[in-house]
């Protein structure tokens, strides 16, 4: 792991993400000084983007504010005045002529901002859906499920897809293209400092490029109502070099790390003899539910619950003991544990690296 | 200041039996309705139609044009049976009026027989695929609507038979009518889709 | 002679007609009623109970979302919440208060007695507090839906929302649907056919253009939404059809874009009649007519044609073929050439008038401040690229509330500041309602504005809770603070309707100076509105006076007697007889209502409601005596 220190253990709901800093510069413009009321804005921003196709948008977007906020304010000024001109005559048939002849100029010019509006947006969206593959594209199947994304790098060699959950690992300078499913119900992909969002629709696929330049960390979260927990749906992207991106790959094609002490081993046996195996699977044991996430590299990640908590012992015991307390409603099911158990099962689970 | 001048208007009809009447063109704005809820079925028909691959879908019979096409004749002509029925109220012709309204009745419901009968060949239901679901919700409104303005021309029927009506009655003749033909009116298109339709679609 | 000193020169036609047009006594009579300003009062009041729920429900989830990780609702609350709230909004509120609006004001702008078909619009009144009471009902007995105003399939679908919450949702639309058809026929009737004599089309006050046009709309828009949530959605669910359900072969697509086809144009029939009322009273404020009246009227009908053919521009997240895009990104920009026309000739008109700064003047300001920047973020939001990034966040959120309240819920309170003289016969306290302006002003820019910025930082909408690390928890709490400064604001309303319609000054039949004909009349209004129905030869009659003193004589006073015209010219063509009270509206909804909920649980619903409607219309239009209408 290169992007940021790996958690240590922490107390329960402790909300540091691991890696926080500001690595990308903020494109300190004045319409984003504008939108900046609380500084902390800035890792689910459209307004902040480090994606190739979020940057073309919010510079259209801060063409479209000033110019749009210019007309807001030439209107008020107008409604404004129009409060102090009293008295003028309603009679004046060469005043009313002015009037009219100045809605009519109004209207046209109108009609040509708008016509130029179109013109712009259109070329814009064009290039932000136009399919970025170069020959070298990575294809990344993104399948939305109520409350979290199954995500699944797709490889003409079965033996090299990568599975994983709420999580998206994606190389520097390379596009990406998302194939969107759903499980359940419409879901929609949305990582603002990257792209514009994208429905996952049941019984559709649903594709969106994304390419960034800038190795950092985006956060992104489901953007349609899709039920109890649509708060709680989040996923971060991880934009890395190539080098280490293939090394990621690398890593999450290995099985699940063998326990490396007894207490590992001891949770590794918490694990497999509990109902966790109902619904989630460790490659290279014999847990192999297909219901949850795969958490065979779950001590690499970085969230728990789809981007509710960072991922630490702490916030992972807390979970494991009431996942309905953190996320109401959530499926993941309460397991009765003996609270021996809970130490070696947070040991083994975040050996899973 | 001067006088106000006055339109005296004491001489004007205190009813109208006709187009001019502000009911009529409330019949007529309730038929735009149903008109847009019917015109919005066929565009869903087609929507549904352009998102499956077999059309209708395997397994189910493609309707016989025979029957419904046959069916038309005792439709087109309950319309004249209408038309005499309007006819005789503008001019408070009773037995005029029972004439058309009666024959208006019976080939209308010759007409809905005949659908029953077809109806009942279809190997499909409105549960059994989204084909299904679409023909079912057009062949079932329109009926329901017919039904609906059958009963009641019954209605006027007997209350005309009895003699106890007067001019607001004779309106509810003519208006009536309007709804009528548009019933007529719809089912063509309507016709067309669901009958003709499986066999110009089939290919995609 | 103004009005007053003619009811008081023709005493015995004002009694005449005061018997005619009198309502019976009793709970009996209450609910026989049918004349217009009355039911348009009910649908005023009612609507604006629904308001004050929705109001609260508003509070609720602004309390929920003050601060990060809040527990003050969980989350199946509020996803009910916000589902009622908007729904509330939508349907109870915003479209049955502007049809009261237009049931009360039309027939005395046009000058006639009452609307088309009186018993048609008593339905239409009883069926709307159905459906009202459906939702409401359901809602305290913990049934509430929580799919979302526009509860998308398959969330909405028998899997995925169990219970019969979507139900009653589903089949709430209808009931406000048909209320909407009943009034909209009506209306479009009375405006084409019973205008006073010489009243032109050309010379139709604005406000009733925009009723035609919106009236227009929903008979073209409201079919769709029945199919969308009667015959797709709640077919699927009790009867297992497949329309929408993707499980079963459905198509989850297909219910946007019916649904959409009519909840885009339901925006514009929400806010057209606004755009009527701000017009009226510019007029009246600046003491001048509006200039550019062929513009404004064409700009009406513009929306009205435009209003239908971007629905699509809700969908753009879907992923759509790029042609069908550009067409709706044009499109969508359309809307504003029309909306701009409008506001160019408001200001032009304030421009050029002595303005009267009045509370109901102060609210017109608000709306222009407020419906201009919403107006403007509806373009950024028409632009595919910068949608794909704001839709379904609080930017959307943002944007709607600022056309829907800046659009329609500000020229309403101008409205209420202006025409409350004549639903009351007192004056409002000016002074209170300038104060309930401004806290309305401030809370909602208080409450909206940070919305765009949270939304553009990447909230989205329909969340009931964010983590504290996304730093959207000064700007919500500012939102929070903003929905009380608004609490207050309508607290201030209710305190100044209350004192002002005890102790507020005996107001005039036309306090404003205004030009219309319903400021001929006494305020308030009698039942029969007008003594003798007024000629017109001009827009504005009562500006105009040597035209305004021509009246109409030789209808009959002792019966609901009107006087039907002709389309386009005005030019009398038969006089009509109205039906008077009747019991047989109320009973009719009563048993629809009655089959209607029970389609809630099962199919033979429908059934029932049938025959119950069946027997209530035949005994409705059973032939009563005098059967000969006698000249």
């Amino acid at each position: 792991m290169t992007w940021g220190r790996m958690p240590s253990c922490a107390p329960v709901a402790n909300r540091r993400w691991p890696g926080e800093s500001g690595t990308r510069p903020k494109l300190a413009t004045c319409a984003t000084m504008l939108f900046s009321l609380a500084s902390a804005f800035g890792q689910q921003s459209s307004l902040a983007p480090g994606g190739t196709h979020a940057s073309q948008i919010k510079s259209l977007g801060v063409f479209f504010f000033w110019l749009l906020g210019i007309i807001f304010l030439i209107v008020i000024a107008i409604a404004v005045a129009s409060i102090f001109q009293r008295g003028q005559s309603t009679q004046d048939e060469a005043a009313q002529r002015r009037l009219k002849t100045a809605i009519a100029g109004a209207s046209v010019l109108t009609i040509l901002i708008l016509f130029g509006l179109v013109v712009v947006s259109v070329g814009v969206g064009k290039e932000i859906s136009a399919p970025g593959g170069r020959g070298n594209e990575l294809v990344v199947e993104v399948t939305g499920n109520q409350w979290w994304w199954f995500v699944r790098y797709l490889n003409d060699d079965p033996t090299r897809i990568v599975v994983t959950a709420n999580e998206l690992h994606i190389p520097v300078g390379r596009p990406v293209l998302i194939r969107g499913l759903s499980n359940d119900v419409i879901h929609s992909f949305w990582v603002p400092g990257l792209q514009g969002k994208r429905d996952l629709i049941p019984s559709r696929v649903t594709t969106q490029w994304i390419e960034t330049n800038e190795p950092g960390r985006y956060r992104g979260q489901c953007a349609e109502f899709c039920g109890l927990q649509h708060a709680h749906m989040a996923l971060w992207t991880v934009a890395e070099p190539e080098s280490q991106f293939q090394q990621w790959i690398g890593t999450q094609l290995r099985p699940g790390a063998a326990p490396s002490d007894d207490l590992q081993q001891r949770g590794q046996e918490v694990f497999l003899s509990h109902a966790c195996v109902l619904c989630h699977s460790i490659q290279g044991t014999t847990a192999n539910g297909q219901v949850g996430p795969d958490l065979t590299h779950f001590g690499s990640r970085l969230s728990i619950a789809a981007g509710t908590l960072p991922n630490n012992k702490g916030n992972l015991a807390g979970w494991i003991a009431d996942p309905q307390n953190i996320k109401p409603g959530t499926r993941m099911a309460t397991v009765p544990l003996d609270p021996t158990d809970m130490q070696p099962l947070l040991e083994y689970l975040e050996s899973l690296q | 200041m001067s006088e106000p001048r006055v339109l005296d208007v004491s001489g004007l009809l205190p009813y109208r039996i006709s187009n001019k009447s502000p009911l009529w063109l409330g019949q007529l704005l309730m038929c735009v309705i149903e008109g847009s809820l019917l015109c919005l079925l066929i565009a869903t028909y087609f929507y549904v139609r352009l998102s499956v691959d077999v059309w209708p879908p395997p397994g189910v019979r493609l309707p016989s044009v025979m029957l419904p096409t046959v069916a038309l004749i005792p439709l087109l002509a309950s319309c004249i049976g209408s038309y005499l029925a309007s006819e005789a109220a503008k001019r408070d012709d009773r037995r005029g009026m029972l004439v058309g309204m009666i024959s208006n009745l019976v080939l209308g419901g010759i007409f809905l027989a005949l659908r029953g009968i077809e109806w009942r060949g279809l190997n499909f239901t409105w549960s059994s695929d989204i084909h299904g679901s679409i023909v079912w919700t057009i062949l079932f409104l329109h009926t329901y609507d017919m039904v609906a303005d059958l009963l009641f021309t019954l209605v006027l029927i007997i209350i005309v038979a009895s003699g106890h009506y007067g001019q607001k009655q004779r309106l509810g003749v003519h208006v009536d009518t309007v709804a009528w033909y548009f019933l007529v009116l719809i089912w063509l298109p309507l016709y067309g889709v669901l009958y003709w339709g499986p066999r110009a679609l089939g290919a995609k | 002679m103004t009005a007053l000193e003619e009811l008081r020169a023709e005493p015995q036609q004002a009694e005449e007609l005061a018997r005619a047009w009198k309502n019976r006594p009793g709970p009996l009579g209450w609910i026989s009623v049918t004349t217009h300003q009355e039911l348009g009062m009910r649908y005023i009041v009612t609507a604006f109970i629904f308001l004050l729920l929705g109001g609260i429900e508003a509070l609720m989830m602004r309390i929920q979302l003050a601060s990060a990780e809040n527990t003050f609702l969980n989350p199946a609350r509020y996803n009910q919440i916000f589902t009622v709230h908007g729904t509330t909004m939508m349907f109870l509120f915003a479209v049955p208060v502007m049809e009261g609006m237009g049931v009360y004001l039309v027939p005395l702008m046009i000058g006639t007695r009452n609307v088309a078909f009186p018993r048609l619009n008593a339905f239409g009144y009883w069926i709307y507090l159905a459906g009202g009471l459906l939702l409401y009902a359901a809602a305290f007995t913990n049934t509430m839906p929580d799919a979302g105003w526009f509860a998308y399939s398959p969330l909405s679908g028998p899997q995925f929302s169990p219970g019969k919450g979507v139900d009653v949702w589903a089949q709430m639309i209808t009931f406000t649907e048909i209320s909407a058809l009943c009034v909209a026929v009506e209306l479009i009737v009375t405006i084409l056919r019973l205008r006073a004599p010489g009243m032109t089309l050309n010379r139709l006050p604005m406000f009733c253009w925009a009723m035609l046009v919106q009236s227009f709309m929903i008979i073209f828009a409201m079919p769709a939404v029945m199919i969308a949530s009667t015959i797709f959605l709640l077919n699927d669910r009790t009867i297992g059809t497949h329309f929408v359900n993707p499980a079963e072969g459905g198509d989850p697509l297909l219910y946007q874009h019916v649904f959409w086809f009519f909840g885009h144009p339901e925006v514009y029939i929400i806010f057209i009649p606004a755009l009527g009322m701000a017009s009226s009273i510019i007029e009246a404020f600046s003491r001048r007519p509006v200039i550019g009246y062929p513009a404004l009227v064409l700009s009406l009908v513009a929306n009205g044609f435009i209003a239908f053919g971007l629905w699509v521009h809700h969908m753009f997240a879907t992923g759509l073929p790029q042609i069908g895009e550009a067409y709706f990104t044009a499109a969508s920009m359309m809307i504003a050439v029309t909306s701009g026309v409008q506001i160019f000739c408001w200001l032009a008109t304030l421009w050029s008038g002595r303005l009267q700064p009045t509370a109901g003047l102060h609210f017109i300001f608000g709306f222009l401040f407020i419906f201009v920047m919403g107006g403007l973020t509806g373009v950024m939001l028409a632009s595919i690229p910068l949608d794909l990034q704001a839709h379904d966040t609080f930017f959307v959120v943002a944007h709607f509330h600022y056309v829907l309240i800046g659009g329609t819920l500000f020229p309403l309170f101008g409205a209420f500041h202006y025409w409350f003289p004549k639903f009351t016969g007192r004056m409002i306290d000016q002074k209170l309602g300038k104060i309930t302006f401004w806290l309305l002003f401030i809370g909602f820019n208080c409450t909206f504005f940070p919305m765009h910025i949270l939304g553009l930082h990447g909230m989205p909408r329909r969340v009931y809770t964010y983590v504290p690390e996304m730093g959207w928890g000064p700007a919500n709490l500012l939102a929070t603070i903003g929905a009380f400064i608004i609490a207050a604001g309508g607290i201030c309303f209710i305190a100044n309707v209350l004192k002002s319609r005890r102790f507020g000054t005996k107001a005039d039949p036309n306090p404003w100076d205004a030009g219309t004909l319903e400021w001929s009349t006494s305020s308030p209004a009698q039942a029969y509105g007008f003594i003798h129905l007024p000629v017109v030869a001009s827009r504005y009659p009562l500006w105009d006076q040597e035209k305004s003193k021509d009246i109409v004589t030789g209808l009959r006073n002792d019966r609901r007697e009107v006087l039907v015209t002709t389309v386009l010219d005005a030019e009398p063509d038969h006089r009509l007889v109205l039906p008077g009270n009747s019991i047989w509206p109320f009973l009719t909804a009563v048993g629809f209502s009655i089959g209607l909920y029970y389609s809630v649980f099962a199919f033979s619903g429908y059934w029932i409601a049938t025959a119950l409607g069946m027997i209530g219309i035949i005994g409705w239009f059973w032939p009563r005596q005098p059967l000969d209408i006698r000249p």
